[in-house]
């Protein structure tokens, strides 16, 4: 009977799996399946796995150490992607890692359909990331905090985190994915944090400052006049910035 | 500081006419220069540059590009800012560029500052306001951000140079690719006295380098380098002149990059060219990107590209293809064994496609279909290569045979019905353009 862990979407509940799954099945066939989000087969054992920071620090210290710091950086990625299969491509992995003589040259052998995967996703999670990192629009709280709403596939905020940490230093600002209802919290002159769980409170969270709108204004005339009009170009224009980013960045907000 | 009367000007109208008057600079990366924040203001720069917005003509916005003022004393012929135009004119207070940039950036809308000017009652006077503005930037707004700025030239040298150390990148413009050209156009200015400050420039960073070299925390001077632009086809330069001239720039005057900026009719003007259908020539500027690439990654020289005889750009074909099609007794190529400068030659290999097969071959004999795996276009790259002494298909080496084949496969957009596609960077397929540099 094929053995499947099931555990959250997260990066503690995945590691979890990942590192019971390897405890118990290295040898064997195994599965990944996020809670909610699996679908229930014939022989196939199920269990649900008990989600510990501890599991995950020695999983993570594990492929760190076994499978190279790329190899990490690519399977951290990947993990957090919205495919449902993403554990089990990276258990796979893991294990084909092994079969190799250099398992730290593990993201290199593509032709193994797990690796690909693997590659694939972690490919597409730092491209998203980084379209959030030019994408992203603040708008000012009346409590001075820099408040931002998002809406993306994967779950991008830590892949962001230091990007913008980096970058205001000395502000508060926030951060909301609305999908995975995750926010990414940076309180002036401290290490950001990720907060889950529901809306703090709404209100306050449309209640923008004073000046806000004045900027709103400023930097939508500042997006109209730049553009040369001879040489308009939608096409283009829609191919560097999709559609879906649109209904939350401010240049846009008519468009809504 | 304000000098001339600007009642009831709103910094909403002052934005939009001082951005409007700046957007035919093409320039807007926010490349060159890696810096993390110090934790004591706001802002950083990431090499590659970031994009924050396309615009509706598709460029990308990286930076808060403005004039400062588009006053000016001169009469430059292509200028819509130009003294004997009678349009609305606006400045700026250093103050107003600062809150824009810092509000701006901290809501992530750019990655800093673009900061152009017109001249207002003289070099000096108008290179004092950007200095200033850049200085209350820098110390007072702690601002770590990226920022370019206009060397104006005329300006004292001091000027420069202490601008120079608060700015990121510096450019001047050449405008016109000669001076012949800048005479009828451009009449208050010469050749001189643009080469002059670009020239000042270049000596400046040589000196930091060695300044940084002996002292790490000696203070940077443009980081990121210096650029300049010129405009194609308001003049008769033919394209040869042009890449000529591009290339010594980029040799003597160590330039990071040359931009082309397709010319747009603002102004009706004797002087001036009328173009057909009124259209800026998008094509030409973009088959002279294609060639500047090929300068700078490819190890073209201009000379190879162009010459007396084919003076101008192929339309249908990229500079690339038509060097091949004109030494086709260079060809065909073994990828096994040609050696890395070679690879570059060949259309449909990038030059990353060029490292990977580099690399690849070493493990064993590549076949097409590893070639495919490597970014290799072969629908264009078979009719100048063999994979282990074979072509992929029959191919007569003829240039005309040849040419008629690449023309199916390709360049199908020319007969696109909005004629503007081609324009489109995505197109430096074969160069393995990503679009990081060119913003
Ligand atoms: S100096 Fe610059 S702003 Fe003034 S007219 Fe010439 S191009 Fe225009």
């Amino acid at each position: 009977m094929r053995q499947i862990y099931i555990c959250t979407d997260t990066i503690t509940g995945l590691y979890s799996a990942l590192h019971d799954a390897w405890a118990e099945n290295r040898d064997g066939d195994a599965g990944i399946s996020l809670k909610g989000r699996a679908q229930q087969q014939l022989f196939c054992q199920y269990k649900t796995v008990v989600e510990t920071e501890q599991k995950a620090r020695r999983l993570e210290r594990m492929i760190r150490r076994y499978m190279g710091y790329n190899t990490y950086w690519d399977i951290y990625h990947a993990l957090l992607s919205e495919d449902c299969e993403k554990g089990t491509a990276v258990f796979r992995t893991m294990q084909a890692a092994r079969r190799i003589e250099d398992s730290r040259r593990i993201m290199e052998h593509l032709g193994d359909q797990d690796v690909a995967k693997v590659f694939a996703m972690s490919r597409s999670v730092s491209n998203e990331a980084h379209m959030y990192e030019e994408f992203i629009r603040f708008r000012e709280l009346d409590s001075g905090i820099l408040f931002s709403e998002i809406s993306p596939k994967a779950q991008i905020l830590t892949c962001i985190a230091d990007h913008f940490a980096d970058r205001f230093p000395l502000e508060n600002w926030m951060i909301y994915d609305k999908v995975h209802e995750v926010f990414l919290v940076h309180k002036k002159q401290e290490r950001w944090a990720l907060v889950w769980g529901g809306m703090a409170d709404a209100d306050a969270l449309e209640r923008v400052s004073e000046n806000e709108k004045d900027y709103e204004k400023l930097w939508q005339i500042f997006f109209s006049s730049i553009s040369v009009r001879e040489r308009e170009n939608p096409k283009c224009q829609r191919n560097h910035l999709p559609f879906r980013f649109r209904p939350e960045m401010t240049e846009f907000a008519e468009e809504k | 500081m304000q000098d001339r009367i600007h009642t009831g000007m709103t910094l909403e109208e002052k934005l939009d006419v001082l951005s409007d008057a700046a957007k035919y600079d093409v320039s807007c990366t926010s490349s060159g220069v890696d810096r993390k924040g110090d934790g004591t203001g706001m802002g950083n720069c990431s090499k590659a540059g970031i994009c924050h917005s396309f615009s509706s003509d598709g460029r990308c916005i990286s930076l808060l590009k403005i004039l400062f003022t588009n006053e000016c004393i001169y009469d430059c012929r292509y200028c819509v800012n130009r003294s004997s135009n009678d349009i609305v004119r606006a400045s700026f207070t250093p103050e107003e560029v600062c809150t824009l940039t810092m509000e701006f950036y901290r809501r992530n809308y750019i990655e800093g500052l673009f900061l152009s000017s017109g001249v207002l009652k003289s070099p000096d006077y108008t290179m004092e306001l950007i200095y200033a503005t850049l200085y209350r930037l820098r110390h007072v707004c702690r601002f770590q951000g990226y920022i370019h700025v206009k060397a104006i030239p005329g300006a004292n040298q001091r000027l420069i140079r202490l601008t120079g150390y608060l700015a990121d990148r510096m450019s001047v413009n050449l405008e016109l690719p000669t001076a012949g050209s800048l005479r009828l156009l451009a009449p208050h200015k010469s050749r001189r006295n643009i080469l002059t400050p670009m020239r000042l420039v270049q000596n400046l960073s040589e000196e930091n380098r060695q300044e940084i070299a002996l002292y790490r925390n000696a203070p940077r001077f443009v980081p990121a380098g210096q650029s300049t632009q010129m405009i194609i086809g308001a003049t008769p330069e033919t394209d040869r002149q042009i890449l000529n001239v591009a290339e010594s720039l980029y040799k003597k005057f160590d330039l990071k990059r040359v931009f082309y900026s397709a010319f747009v009719p603002v102004n009706k003007d004797s002087a001036l060219p009328v173009l057909p259908g009124d259209k800026p020539p998008l094509l030409r500027e973009h088959r002279l990107y294609q060639a500047d690439w090929l300068l700078r990654f490819y190890h073209f020289e201009a000379a190879e590209l162009l010459d007396e005889d084919n003076p101008n750009f192929n339309v249908l074909l990229d500079p690339k293809c038509c060097w091949a099609l004109r030494h086709l007794e260079q060809f065909p190529v073994e990828v096994n064994r040609a050696d890395y400068r070679m690879l570059l030659r060949v259309p449909g290999i990038g030059y990353k496609s060029a490292v990977r097969i580099v690399k690849a071959r070493k493990m064993g004999q590549l076949t097409f279909d590893d070639l495919k795996k490597t970014g290799v276009v072969l629908k264009r790259a078979l009719y100048f290569i063999t994979c282990g002494g074979r072509m992929m298909y029959p191919v007569r080496m003829d240039e005309d045979y040849i040419t008629r084949n690449l023309l199916n496969t390709r360049d199908k957009l020319l007969g696109g019905s909005d004629g503007i596609t081609f324009r489109q960077l995505s197109l430096f397929d074969d160069m393995n353009f990503n679009g990081v540099d060119i913003r």
